[in-house]
């Protein structure tokens, strides 16, 4: 049985589609296992329960005029 | 010129020198006639300067006449070749800048200079910092001194075999999932990723900018506590630098492990392991042990999550790069063209969902930090792989003990703890928390004096 979270062959062809870009024939398999390897956290995850990635900036008020870190 | 110079640590040239015992320029000297003999082997050295080098040299015994201190006068030392260098070719490891000749230092260089260090020439990187170097490249592959047949790891390829073969004293490296570490690991050497933001970036070629990290490769935790503290500290120049105060590196080195409280996160890290490597770790937390460390096991659960952080690299590395990739994609080499065009298929969702993953592994391994010091782990699952493994396209990028510390930004450090079967070196990797370089350099040294790893020496 296909694992759910693999990017299939027919999705990564779309995904270089989409992006404009082109990638060999024969590198098609090298990119789809580095995108589903990578992606596999992600797809796993549910959104909903995940930390957010805020603040995306802080001020340090002490620093010389408010800088930001 | 005798093994006992090639391999000498810092201090003692630094003692030898003073004593006037030897020169400078006679190690310099010596040192050219090995990398002559020793490079066409081991292709470490992407660019010699050996101009360059006698000429440092020569102000180095000038200072040292006139009785300058600086512990690293005189050291020789070679930059990974993403490290721009006034007046002398950078490469980066790529047609793209073959013949590049930048007209500014990095930070980091003028650091090293400034601190007496003799400039030898520019080290080979995997291209661009990423992947792995494969046949048919503009350079050649650097190759492993412990076994020719193996890699030395990367992507600071060059800094790891040159300093294994004994051609340097110390190597800059960068670090953005293990590209410090991992030529430590495989080569027998100590390496240190500091902190973010604690050593500058200015003036290194950008892999991904939130991963990337720049720090020293050496042979022993006393040479790269040398090598960091003439590195690290504030600049402008570099958006992610510190203002935090650069600690002493060389003093805690005397105090020993007693009392300090090392974990080992039981999971993610020892999936995988070797045999051999899970034996030499667990020896080395009991080393640690007898020391006087305390060794607790930990659990930091998203580490599960952990290769998430590919999907950040390569879509941060796309970003760099697509200009380049759209306009002049033939100056790639093949498989790292097709790789950093991988960044280009992540969506914007999934490296927000990358990025919400870290936060969650930073916030646990902080909780953890407050229960510990350091943190214990393999730096890599298994030894150095043959060329013929690591040239295999679809083998991927395999899941890292390295990466997470790139993900936490937290300082670590790899050092030898042991031999393969074959022959290969093993390595220990601790991590310690923000700006807490000193106590990882501290257990890193306190386990290196009451081992003779380090002391080893490949058969080249």
């Amino acid at each position: 049985m296909a694992d759910p979270h693999e990017l299939t062959i027919e999705e990564l062809r779309e995904r270089i589609r989409v992006a404009g870009i082109t990638i060999a024939e024969n590198r098609l398999a090298m990119v789809r296992k580095l995108l589903t390897d990578a992606l596999a956290p992600v797809r796993a995850l549910d959104s909903r329960t995940i930390r957010t990635v805020e603040p995306a900036v802080k001020f340090v008020p002490e620093a010389e005029g408010g800088r930001r870190e | 010129m005798s093994d006992e110079i090639a391999y000498a640590t810092i201090r003692e040239l630094g003692t030898r020198y003073r004593k006037r015992e030897i020169s400078p320029v006679e190690v310099t000297r010596a040192l050219l006639e090995r990398i002559e003999k020793l490079d066409p082997i081991l292709h470490a050295f992407v660019t010699l300067t050996a101009d360059r080098a006698l000429e440092d040299a020569r102000a180095a015994e000038v200072a040292l006449r006139r009785g300058d201190e600086n512990p690293l006068l005189g050291i020789p030392i070679a930059h990974k070749d993403i490290y721009l260098t006034r007046g002398i070719r950078t490469t980066g490891g790529s047609a793209l800048f073959a013949e590049w000749i930048p007209d500014e230092d990095s930070t980091v260089v003028r650091r090293w200079q400034e601190a007496g260090t003799v400039l030898l020439g520019k080290l080979i990187t995997h291209e661009f910092a990423f992947g792995i170097q494969f046949p048919g490249h503009k350079f050649p592959a650097a190759r492993n001194p412990w076994n020719l047949d193996h890699i030395p790891g990367g992507s600071s390829s060059g800094s790891g075999a040159a300093l294994a073969a004994g051609l340097v004293t110390g190597a800059t490296g960068s670090d953005t999932g293990g590209s410090i570490r991992g030529p430590a690991a495989f080569c027998g050497l100590a390496g240190i990723k500091p902190t973010y933001g604690r050593a500058s970036r200015a003036g290194v070629m950008t892999l991904s900018w939130t991963l990337d990290h720049t720090g020293p490769l050496a042979r022993t935790v006393e040479d790269c506590a040398y090598l960091l503290q003439a590195m690290a500290g504030h600049d402008p120049a570099d958006p992610a630098s510190s203002r935090v105060p650069v600690g002493d590196y060389l003093a805690p080195l005397r105090r020993g492990v007693g009392g300090l409280r090392i974990g080992v996160p039981r999971n993610y890290f020892f999936e995988g392991v070797d045999t051999e490597i899970q034996r030499a770790f667990e020896e080395a937390l009991e080393t640690l042990r007898k020391l006087g460390a305390e060794v607790r096991d930990v659990r930091i659960p998203s580490m599960q999550r952990a290769h998430s952080f590919l999907l950040i690299l390569v879509a941060e590395a796309f970003a760099y790069h697509e200009r380049d990739l759209r306009e002049r994609p033939e100056l790639y080499g093949e498989i790292a063209r097709e790789r950093l065009l991988s960044g280009a298929l992540v969506t914007a969702s999934e490296y927000t969902q990358a990025q919400r993953i870290r936060a969650e592994i930073c916030a646990e391994t902080t909780e953890v930090m407050r229960e510990v010091d350091v943190l214990a782990t393999p730096t890599t699952p298994k030894p150095a792989t043959p060329f013929t493994t690591a040239h295999d396209p679809e083998l991927g990028f395999p899941r890292s003990n390295m990466a997470p510390f790139n993900l936490t930004g937290l300082p670590t450090l790899a050092l030898p703890c042991g031999f393969s079967a074959s022959g290969l070196p093993l390595s220990l990797q601790l991590s310690g928390r923000p700006f807490e370089e000193g106590t990882v350099l501290r257990v890193g040294h306190a386990y290196e004096k009451a081992t003779a790893w380090h002391t080893r020496r490949p058969p080249v």
